[in-house]
């Protein structure tokens, strides 16, 4: 008996791994960003159909500006961006593909072999489990998720440091 | 049944705001002028570019579309008539409204034309700008309403309107709900006179049509979006839910192009500061005065 | 054995191979840095669904969930910084290129 959420599960397992595979798959810079971009979306829509709610929405809304910023990164910094010179731009192709492979491979198997126990077929209500996340960050989980905001900063601090041209760094010295 | 209502409804409202539209760029109010433009769009001929990535310059339009009636299917126009109530309603409208950008940037990128290009990377900065001061007002008026589903938003405000309660949130959403729907001043992507129409340049015909629909529509959604958060939803004496709805989604946005009609085009690069340096620690702000204020004064 | 929990994984796991094969086969920074999105991706897919099918009721495994949403935004955020220093000095993010510390 397959139920409606297994074949929610699945479809939307194909669409993210499919536009994961176009990724790698089109000389297009802004296509490769946008398959990038609908396989996450894909993936935060797989999270509603596993009912997490709250976690699907966050993630198609952090993914959209996310992948739309990569997307300009792309056309900046590749030397092709349209794909119309059909370049090369890979290389160790067959080792890479090896490497996929035996990795999806392994990590598949063990996600077989394992005896993960029991599954629990009933997932608490969305209101609830909004309620119950708020309660874990702020309460058990709290001295985790502010080193999750110091790591931010640092990130933003380092990041803008990082890209700041030489001469206006230090200018502003 | 209230799929059709509200659809319909928002069609009706984007239909208004083009004539408003149109009576302010040419001066004269004509009631038909919106339906006239969209004939003599329809029996154009719809150009494609040369060598054109056909899937975006396809998909563009449609999709600014359909983002644009995805973020009212969690906003109630009146008790019960919403599409869907979802518990994550206003977090729902921010992920939604995060595909504007991705829309304007196929739209840009399509069609293979200088202009485009220049106006949908415009828009990416734009969002850049924007995309704080939508969600920072949001999470305050969550905080209020103690849920995201937005039917609680509105019986959250029955004592008072958040307009009153947190003044300084509603006019940072509705300047970043003017920057999403790029009306004056902030039509940086479509910028007429500058970029001749940006990325709107290289559409015609049907695909024009569309993409100027959906504009229409979104300039309704998030006029609606700004009612429901700000403006008491359907609450109001004497008249019935839906029409208190409906007056004040049509207030807002012909308040929203009014308010551009009169001031100059805003330049990339103000916008960004003005919104990172001010209007975020403004937003911030406004958190920490709701917070405060929800303790003492629910 | 739950096939919905096995879907999910078997999602994660192709995620993770396609992600692996980015990662060593593109030339350039910026698709490198999408193959590790991808690998990333896929540790999301698992966590979300260990939390739905394993323990539904331990909301730690949202928690994991939002770190490594983080951890993604974290690694663009840093990954570009460093893109934007090397395209300055170098005018290239080519990986083919950057072979100033091979021995």
């Amino acid at each position: 008996m397959i139920s409606l959420q297994t074949v929610f599960i699945a479809f939307f397992g194909i669409a993210t791994i499919g536009f994961g595979i176009l990724v790698f798959r089109t000389s297009s810079m802004v296509r490769s960003a946008l398959a990038l971009l609908f396989s996450q979306t894909a993936l935060g829509a797989m999270f509603l159909a596993m009912q997490a709610e709250f976690l699907g929405v966050l993630q198609i809304m952090m993914m959209a500006t996310e992948m739309s910023i990569m997307a300009i990164f792309m056309v900046m910094f590749m030397m092709d961006p349209g794909g119309l010179g059909a370049m090369e731009m890979s290389h160790q192709k067959r080792l890479s593909i090896l490497a996929g492979v035996v990795g999806a491979l392994a990590t598949a198997g063990i996600a077989l072999f394992t005896p993960w126990g029991v599954v629990v077929n009933v997932a608490p209500p969305a209101a609830e489990q909004i309620r119950a996340l708020g309660t874990e960050l702020l309460g058990r989980s709290m001295l985790i998720f502010e080193t999750a905001g110091v790591t931010i900063l640092t990130a933003m601090i380092a990041a803008t440091a990082v890209a700041l041209p030489a001469l206006q760094r230090k200018r502003n010295a | 049944m209230n799929t059709l209502v509200i659809v319909l409804s928002l069609l009706a409202g984007a239909y208004l705001v083009a004539v408003l539209e149109a009576w302010l760029a040419t001066g004269r109010f004509r009631l038909a002028a919106p339906a006239w433009a969209a004939v003599a769009l329809l029996g154009r001929e719809s150009i494609v570019p040369r060598t054109p990535d056909r899937i975006f310059f396809e998909t563009a339009p449609v999709l600014l579309l359909v983002v644009a009636l995805l973020v009212s299917a969690v906003l109630p126009l009146s008790p019960g008539l919403i599409i869907a109530d979802m518990t994550t309603g206003a977090l729902f409208v921010n992920a939604v409204l995060a595909y504007v950008p991705v829309a304007l940037l196929m739209a840009g990128w399509g069609p293979n034309g200088g202009y485009a290009l220049v106006g949908g990377w415009r828009f990416l900065g734009q969002t850049i700008a924007y995309s704080m001061l939508i969600v920072m007002p949001i999470t305050a008026v969550a905080m209020r309403a103690e849920s995201l589903l937005t039917t609680a938003v509105v019986t959250s405000q029955g004592a008072v309107w958040n307009i009153v309660y947190q003044p300084l949130g509603f006019v940072l959403f509705f300047t970043a709900a003017m920057a999403v729907s790029f009306l004056p001043p902030f039509d940086l992507p479509t910028a007429g006179g500058e970029l001749a129409g940006g990325v709107e340049a290289e559409y015609t015909g049907v695909r024009l049509g569309v993409f100027r629909l959906g504009r229409m529509v979104l300039v309704v959604s998030l006029a609606a979006v700004t009612t429901v958060f700000y403006l008491g939803g359907w609450m109001g004496p004497v008249l019935p839910p839906w029409a208190w709805s409906a007056i004040k989604i049509l207030a807002v946005s012909s308040t929203m192009l009014l308010t551009g009609h009169y001031l100059p085009r805003i330049r990339e690069a103000h916008l960004l500061a003005w919104c990172w340096k001010l209007g975020i620690p403004l937003a911030l702000l406004n958190i920490f005065i709701v917070g405060v204020m929800v303790l003492i004064w629910p | 054995m739950s096939p919905d929990l096995l879907l999910a994984l078997f999602t994660g796991a192709a995620l993770f191979g396609v992600g692996i094969y980015g990662a060593l086969s593109q030339t350039n920074l910026v698709m490198i840095m999408m193959g590790v999105e991808l690998i990333l991706a896929g540790a999301l897919v698992n966590l979300v669904a260990f939390w739905r099918f394993l323990h539904p009721d331990s909301y730690a495994g949202q928690m994991f969930v939002l770190i490594v949403m983080t951890v993604m935004a974290l690694e663009m955020a840093v990954g570009f910084g460093v893109a934007i220093a090397r395209f300055r000095a170098r005018g290239s993010v080519e990986m083919e290129e950057a072979t100033e510390l091979q021995g």
